[in-house]
């Protein structure tokens, strides 16, 4: 059965469907989810919010815009909420650009021991810099460069402009590099 | 036409997003590029953030055993109607 049928379907009350619907995203979902938050617990906890919430609203879904990109709007929401209740935790400043470029000469990165992210100690190093990153650029950097939504349909899910999408991506792509390239030389 | 228009290093680091996936044929990009060919530290810049974007593509994570099985519960929709 093809999407559109199948959403059609859900929509009607066909709960095979809606199984179905749950099937075909779920890794992409908890995958991005983990993504965001980097604990396996709470992406799991997301991933079952986000699709209660599809669940409970699917009858809300134009079909505008593919379900994927839906979907990640639903997470994104859910990880901003989680993020707004812990206000004790506060985030490196992206405001100042120059300060994402203060090094004199840039190590070139080919020499690097790291090839492969299966390696542990690189993955705690990619963990470990984009939780410093606010969760309004992180998800703007893992919808875009990532998860590979184009700059629109990125604005459209973090409900930003197309501007504000790019000057987002620009700093926390510049801010996970420089983190990355000070964590390789320790 | 040519127009001789000077990039400078921080330039092209503040561009540097626009040619990775944005307007590759702008007069901005070509600049960034023509330029990129030319300094060592900004194509290490533009190589490191490359490989910034593709380490955190490839770092995937499959969905823990059981966890198909738990979401379909929670969901309820693990029973017949």
């Amino acid at each position: 059965m093809d999407e559109k049928k199948l959403i059609e379907e859900a929509k009607s009350g066909n709960r095979k469907a809606l199984a179905e619907i749950v099937k075909k995203y779920e890794q992409t979902i908890y995958n991005f989810s983990f993504k965001i938050c980097r604990d396996p617990e709470r992406a799991e906890n997301i991933m079952q919010e986000t699709f209660y919430s599809m669940v409970k609203s699917l009858n809300q879904f134009d079909g505008n815009s593919k379900l994927s990109t839906w979907l990640y709007r639903i997470v994104a929401n859910h990880c901003l909420m989680q993020a707004r209740k812990q206000k004790g935790k506060h985030y490196i400043s992206l405001e100042n650009d120059e300060d994402l470029y203060t090094e004199k000469h840039i190590a070139d990165w080919d020499s690097l021991p790291y090839k492969n992210t299966e390696n542990n100690e690189l993955r705690m190093i990619l963990d470990e810099a984009i939780q410093k990153l606010s969760p309004d650029y992180r998800i703007v950097f893992l919808l875009r460069d990532v998860e590979g939504l184009s700059t629109e349909e990125t604005a459209e899910v973090a409900d930003i402009s197309i501007p504000a999408v790019k000057s987002r991506l620009h700093r926390a792509r510049a801010f996970l590099r420089k983190e990355i390239d000070e964590a390789f030389k320790k | 036409m040519s127009k001789e228009i000077k990039v400078t290093c921080l330039e092209v680091m503040s561009h540097i997003c626009d040619s990775l996936g944005e307007d590759l044929d702008s007069e901005r990009c070509l600049d960034i590029k023509s330029h990129l060919e030319q300094c060592p530290d900004c194509t290490n810049y533009f190589k490191s953030v490359q490989m910034t974007i593709d380490y955190y593509k490839k770092y995937n994570v499959n969905l823990p055993p059981d966890a198909h099985n738990r979401l379909i519960s929670f969901l309820d929709l693990d029973k017949d109607e």
